[in-house]
């Protein structure tokens, strides 16, 4: 599995990306998919975070920092290597870079909790008290997908069920080990250490642990994603996941709950109106019941007006939206005017 | 030994005058000899007063912060300046096993071991800091700084421990995203609906309940004892399990 992002060329990687979409695009439309966990209740015409549309805003917003994306880590010291490149040279490798970019920040899907496992298959009443111990029968076939895997748990008062997420997960790693993961979660993920880490700014690192820990329909999943984001817009430090692929999954989940001012803020400080208008769209999206959202449709409004009147409509922290509007706005007066 | 005073009699009495003599200091010492003196110090010395436990034990971290460490190391690590013992240019490759022997402490004592208020503990970061590499995040090996093995692998325990608690940083490897189908309609993880023998009112397994032999069977045994029955025709094949099971009863044989 891990082989499936670390090899392959370019063409894999991007053959990988198109049966990727055209797989969530077949859920979307069908409307199978899991949709991301919402404020009301999901509807039929609702988009959903694997849509084309959404998914094309949430990567606008995300931007591409190559400087960013392949920052120097830490790692066995090496003596740095130098390359003597014409422009078109350069500007081939720049292109690569942000191809190999865009293959780093795919978003992670955002699904609902998965349903527990309970399912009984047979109570043979004559074995009780033959064994003091559960068994687990794990199926051990290497081409089953771990989704399509057979374990079942043998219970010493002679039931066999089918083994719950926990114990799947467990039974899998312990046969079929992925890189990153371990049997036990780490004590990290546990609500009391979580603090630690963001006190250190670490949201990003927490996440991708996170991706490489647990399913991403897992509850452990969910519940640090959400802490994570919920401590980022506390803090107002949305500049740590852009350029992320983790910032979509965050926006997704803020325009869900309607805690968006924080963002716009920062947005605006940013000088980034074209996120502001993708994230007011995205916005209207997913709340077309809104009134912002209506007289958006009715006048057709654009950039600025968009804006203004989305604040007096829908935000919370009105006054402070409005000022950094004025701020920018004076911004660009001087700087157009001088 | 040469007594004096009295003279030596014959024969079996000397140990016991011997010891008489000894007294309470044992057979072969005179009671005025006294104890030789203390002339150089490998000899017992009085015991020293045992040393306080240290005040930092409950919180390892403090001392890292104190007026009593920035006086002895200021801004290097606690063991810049440590100069290992050993014979020739290079030094072994792994450092001695241990600095506390027999409940004390050996000469020349490790960075930590010879400062009685550091204590590796997951806690306290500051000090797991300065024993990991800043560029590469690796743990230094032992012949760098000059800790003993026993501590070298306290702190590596303490810094794995610290790493998975958030205290410390950690290289996080790269996973890309998983492609799967997450919509768990397999039946492996998915609701499967219950087998229709399985409906309340039936029994597990058939053959839990009486079941109706055969009818082959129940001909067959009919062929066999058919000079001994007492009905002519096979009862009618029933479905339902009776309170008497229906096969052929047999006559006992003249008892």
């Amino acid at each position: 599995m891990a082989a499936l992002g670390a090899g392959g060329s370019a063409a894999g990687l991007a053959r990988l990306r198109r049966v990727a979409r055209t797989l969530w695009g077949w859920r979307a439309r069908r409307g199978l998919g899991q949709e991301a966990g919402a404020a009301g209740g999901g509807e039929g015409g609702r988009p959903a975070f694997t849509d084309e549309v959404v998914q094309s805003l949430l990567c606008k917003m995300t931007g591409l920092n190559l400087q960013k994306v392949f920052r120097p880590v830490k790692m066995e010291l090496k003596p740095p290597k130098y390359k003597l490149m014409t422009e078109a040279q350069l500007e081939e490798a720049t292109r690569k870079a942000i191809e190999e970019a865009k293959e780093k920040l795919v978003m992670p899907p955002v699904l609902n909790e998965r349903e527990p496992i309970d399912d009984v298959l047979a109570e043979d009443k004559f074995l009780e008290g033959t064994e003091t111990t559960k068994y687990v029968f794990t199926d051990l076939t290497y081409s089953v997908p771990h989704r399509e895997r057979f374990i079942v748990v043998r219970e010493p008062n002679g039931v066999l069920r089918k083994a719950t997420w926990d114990e799947r997960d467990r039974m899998i790693q312990i046969f079929f080990p992925k890189e990153g993961r371990r049997v036990i979660p780490p004590v990290i993920f546990k609500d009391e250490h979580l603090p630690n880490v963001f006190r250190q700014d670490r949201h990003e690192d927490l996440l991708n642990m996170c991706i490489a820990q647990f399913e991403p329909d897992s509850p452990d999943y969910i519940r640090v994603h959400h802490r994570t984001y919920d401590d980022i817009e506390k803090h107002a430090k949305y500049d740590l996941l852009r350029s992320t692929r983790h910032f979509g999954g965050m926006v997704w989940y803020l325009v869900n709950r309607k805690k968006t001012d924080g963002l716009l803020i920062d947005m605006i400080h940013r000088d980034l109106l074209d996120d502001t208008t993708s994230l007011i769209t995205l916005y209207h999206m997913l709340h077309p019941e809104c009134q912002s959202a209506k007289e958006a449709k009715v006048q057709k409004l654009q950039g600025i007006d968009l804006i203004k009147v989305f604040v007096k409509t829908e935000s919370q922290k009105e006054g402070y939206v409005q000022l950094a509007l004025q701020a920018y706005e004076e911004a660009m007066a001087t700087s157009t005017g001088s | 030994m040469r007594r004096c005073g009295k003279m030596a009699p014959a024969g079996g009495t000397t140990a016991l005058l011997r010891a008489v003599v000894g007294g309470l200091r044992g057979p072969g010492r005179p009671l005025w000899a006294r104890d030789a003196p203390q002339l150089c110090s490998t000899q017992a010395a009085t015991k020293a007063p045992p040393t306080p436990p240290s005040p930092y034990q409950e919180k390892p971290w403090a001392y890292l912060e104190s007026e009593e460490y920035r006086a002895t190391y200021g801004d290097n690590p606690v063991w810049h300046g440590y100069r290992r013992n050993h014979k020739g240019a290079i030094p072994p490759q792994r450092t001695r096993k241990t600095c506390l022997r027999k409940g004390k402490l050996v000469g020349n004592p490790c960075p930590i071991c010879r400062d009685r208020n550091l204590h590796v503990d997951f806690r306290n970061v500051k000090l797991l800091d300065q024993f990991i590499c800043p560029h590469s995040g690796i743990i230094f090996h032992p012949t760098y700084t000059g800790v003993c093995m026993r501590q070298h692998k306290l702190l590596s325990k303490a810094i794995t421990q610290a790493q998975e608690h958030g205290l410390l940083w950690l290289q996080v490897p790269y996973v890309p995203v998983p492609q799967e189908d997450f919509s768990n309609r397999h039946p492996a993880v998915g609701k499967t609906p219950p087998a229709p023998t399985l409906a309340p009112g039936h029994p597990w397994y058939p053959w839990y309940e009486w079941q109706p032999p055969p009818a082959a069977d129940i001909a067959r045994m009919r062929r066999l004892y058919k000079d001994y029955l007492k009905e002519k025709e096979p009862p009618p094949a029933v479905g339902t399990p009776m309170d008497t099971p229906p096969a052929p009863c047999v006559e006992p044989r003249g008892e």
